[in-house]
């Protein structure tokens, strides 16, 4: 969600800090930032709000709201504090549900007579500073009030519905086999009995994908007079669901996907209507509410009870001016809280709920680091990982390396659905066609590993018809492909009590490979028995330079007094394919300087 | 010439003796779940995004059946088996394994890769332990002073829920994390709902569990810089450990 500096400005009198400095708050006591930008002349953060949060805070005044319990600093307006009363009724309109489980609140309001045309220039900064086009100053105030209050809002042009003596009717339903809906942006959709739909009542015509865009019909034109302005509440599921189905997903359908509340709705649409008198001119000439009745969450809260869960000392006191600071409405009795959760935080439902609110404001540094306790009993060996345990070391001695390859594969007992990349949906029931194809991949890079002969194991999971299980494969130049059961390998001891302690891997970074082709060279040379042979070594690395990437010594004899000493050469390049000729010129220097020092290349 | 282990298998062989040490038996669960196991239980409701048919794969003519997304689902299995025995609280269990996301591939993700979650579950677990246990872990694993710290976070099946960061320090920390922080794991206080589905009452007792990718760990610890290597079977790879 992209959160203006300046708007979130416009929700306090005392000066906000830094836009580092929010963007550090919110990370440490609310949100992941996942940047933040300069925007002509605004700052912009883009917080990623959690899912359990999409109710109160895909919107300014949301975090603006999580600032001002943070920081402990008093909002200067709060929209979602009270707003008048939706009087009077239309004597035009009148809206009817069908179904309220899928639309639990809608409220509507007419404006007549207004004039549509360009915003004014604060209302396209705000909207442009977080990536919205604007496009006039009806739509954009509506699309205002959704990005400030995060209430979806939405404004037809009344003029384009049909009327019976004056009365427009609009109804909230499902659609009906073989209807279409044009939307704004010139696409048609097919729609289906799931998907729920605003509809000119009268003419029985599909105006709106409900909670997820408007229709064409009744768009908003420079020739508009007489305006209807939704502000309803949408089951998220359902609104979820059509998103899915017509693969259109917008700032709307997602605001309503997370589950907001049915109150908003008036707050939404009083405040829509005011801005749009404000930019747009005309009079409002009533509204229609279709509301539910509000439900009460009181939470119980032992102060006490905050403690033991975040392992913390916090006195009575301290959890109270949290509670302060969020402006809860609660009640005292020595250490017990009774907690009203506010109508927008849908996400405040029982007590651990509240815990994580003081936690994360107090912030969870302040969690202290508790050892824990020994356990009063001994922790249960796991047979089967022991038993893997077991046969990873009776492999490693016998010169087996572990490969671990993927569990998808071209045919299979079993199938997924869906995958994303659509190659290989079944799962494997053998190992042996993956080790196969890992022989032959590691064989023809067997002199750069300084191996005599490519072996591999893997213990991994394959799929019969409806069992699972685990398999021990083997496989080397000599023998062909093995698998056994993982319980069936032979030798496996009965009843182990402890694990083996084996030292931890030796290995301390990893080099990384290269891209490139390599080229092995050899080199033997005899030298007296007084030489010191790590010299002799020392010297071919030194000459060869920093194109070798490996050497070791894979031969030696002594003859007649003397020592034969064979050294093998991998060349290799991260930029680029060495050349035979090169890595000959480099072979030519690094005899030459062997004969200097006395020594034969044989 | 010795053979070489895996990454992932030395890493797991390491946290399993940290673990084994303190009191959490090792489960390994099975890789096909019921959506029972990976998703109810653990108080994921059926309409959560992570259900999508885009994020986890579903198999093929066996309704209700999922390849796991995590390897929390294994907790649970564990769970039964120590009331079959009519084994009390606490309990203390860690799991290990492949997991699956259906997602596209790049260098940092795959669709199969490794995780480790674990639990405790007791009269006094709190948030405060959770931070002593991630420390003492990642400070053993990581072969330098580890410190530990906590952002807020969501997650379905914990309340509350924080992203863990690890910081180590220390002439033998592995040089590309030495002093920095870096974001490791998921954890948090058990949902009542969780330990209610666990079949343990929320009011006696609570726990902390917390999860992370293996394969991300590893790439830490050694530097490795393609997360697709793991599945490679490249010796040049595997014979570096």
């Amino acid at each position: 969600m992209k959160i203006s500096r300046s708007w979130l400005q416009s929700f306090f009198d005392a000066e906000l800090p830094s836009v580092e400095k929010l963007a550090e708050t919110l990370t440490f006591h609310a949100f992941e930032i996942e940047s933040f930008e300069q925007a002509r002349g605004d700052e912009v953060l883009d917080v990623k709000i959690t899912p359990n949060r999409g109710h109160d805070c895909l919107s300014h005044r949301g975090i603006a709201k999580e600032l001002s319990v943070i920081l402990n600093v008093p909002l200067s307006r709060d929209p979602l504090a009270s707003h008048p009363p939706l009087t009077p009724d239309s004597n035009v309109l009148t809206v009817s549900v069908e179904n309220r489980e899928l639309c639990p609140a809608y409220a509507a309001a007419i404006v007549e007579n207004i004039a549509v045309g360009p915003s004014p220039g604060w209302l396209k900064e705000r909207l442009e500073s977080i990536g919205q086009r604007s496009i006039n100053n009806v739509v954009d105030a509506t699309n205002f009030m959704m990005f400030e209050l995060g209430q979806p809002l939405h404004a037809f042009d009344m003029g384009k519905l049909a009327d019976k003596d004056g009365m427009y009717e609009i109804a909230v339903r499902n659609a009906k086999a073989g209807e279409k809906l044009l939307s704004l942006d010139g696409k048609e959709y097919k729609l289906s009995p799931e998907t729920l739909c605003i509809v000119d009542a009268i003419a029985s015509v599909p105006i709106g994908i409900a909670g997820v865009k408007g229709g064409k019909s009744a768009e908003i034109t420079k020739d508009t007079h007489d305006i209807i302005i939704e502000s309803a509440n949408f089951n998220a599921a359902a609104i979820r669901r059509t998103a899915q189905a017509l693969k259109l997903r917008t700032d709307a359908s997602v605001l309503f996907e997370h589950e907001l509340s049915p109150e908003i709705t008036g707050y939404g649409l009083t405040a829509a209507v005011e801005l749009i008198v404000k930019v747009a001119g005309g009079v409002v000439e009533g509204f229609f509410d279709i509301y539910a009745e509000p439900e009460e969450r009181k939470i119980t809260l032992f102060a006490s009870d905050a403690n033991k869960i975040l392992g913390t000392e916090l006195t009575v006191n301290e959890i109270e001016q949290v509670l302060k600071q969020f402006a809860f409405v609660y009640e005292r009795e020595g250490e017990r809280f009774t907690v009203t959760s506010p109508f927008e935080r849908l996400d405040l439902r029982i007590k651990e709920d509240l815990v994580e609110e003081i936690g994360r404001i107090v912030g969870f540094d302040k969690v202290p680091v508790t050892e824990l306790p020994p356990f009063s009993r001994k922790a249960e060996v796991n047979k089967r990982f022991y038993w893997g345990e077991q046969i990873r070391q009776e492999l490693i001695v016998k010169g087996y390396s572990e490969v671990i390859t993927s569990v998808f594969t071209e045919k299979g007992e079993r199938e997924v659905l869906n995958k994303a990349d659509s190659v290989k949906p079944y799962l494997r029931a053998t190992l042996l066609e993956n080790l196969t194809a890992a022989l032959a991949k590691n064989l023809h890079m067997k002199e750069s590993l300084g191996l005599q002969e490519i072996k591999l194991f893997e213990i991994g999971t394959v799929w019969g018809k409806s069992e699972e299980s685990t398999v021990v494969g083997t496989i080397s130049e000599k023998e062909g492909p093995v698998e056994v059961l993982l319980e069936e390998w032979p030798g496996l001891s009965d009843t182990p009590s402890l694990y083996e302690k084996v030292p931890p891997s030796p290995t301390t970074h990893y080099e990384p490979l290269s891209p490139y082709p390599f080229i092995v060279r050899d080199v033997a040379i005899w030298v007296s028995v007084q030489t010191k042979e790590e010299e002799v070594h020392e010297l071919v690395k030194e000459e060869a330079g920093r194109l070798l990437s490996k050497s070791w010594r894979f031969d030696r004899f002594e003859k007649e007094g003397k020592v034969s000493l064979a050294y093998r050469l991998v060349f290799q390049s991260f930029e680029r394919t060495l050349t035979d000729e090169e890595v000959n010129n480099i072979m030519e220097k690094i005899s030459a300087a062997l004969l200097k020092r006395g020594y034969t290349v044989r | 010439m010795q053979g070489h282990l895996h990454p992932i298998s030395h890493l797991i062989r390491e946290a399993n003796a940290i673990f084994y040490d303190m009191g959490f038996t090792l489960e390994e669960g099975s890789l096909i779940e019921s959506e029972r196991y990976n998703f109810d239980v653990l108080n994921v409701p059926k309409d959560h995004p992570a259900r999508d048919m885009q994020d986890t794969f579903f198999i093929q003519g066996e309704p209700g059946m999922v390849l796991r997304t995590h390897t929390t689902s294994a907790h649970l299995h564990y769970l039964e088996e120590q009331k079959k025995k009519n084994m009390l609280p606490p309990y203390r269990g860690v799991a290990m394994g492949k997991v699956f996301r259906n997602e596209a591939t790049d260098m940092t993700h795959e669709a199969e890769f490794f995780q480790i979650d674990g639990f405790v579950i007791s009269e006094e677990a709190s948030l405060a332990e959770l931070k002593g246990t991630l420390e003492h872990f990642f400070t053993k694993l990581m072969h330098g002073k580890t410190e530990i710290r906590f952002r807020p976070s969501f997650f379905p099946f914990t309340e509350p829920s924080v992203e863990v960061d690890m910081r180590v320090t220390g002439e033998n920390a592995p040089e590309k994390l030495r002093d920095r922080w870096i974001e490791i794991m998921g954890a948090g206080m058990l949902h009542p709902n969780v330990l209610r589905n666990y079949g343990i009452d929320p009011e006696k007792y609570r726990g902390f569990a917390f999860g992370g990718g293996l394969d991300r760990l590893a790439m830490l610890r050694w530097g490795i810089d393609d997360v697709r290597l793991m599945h490679s079977a490249d010796l040049r790879f595997i014979n570096q450990f």
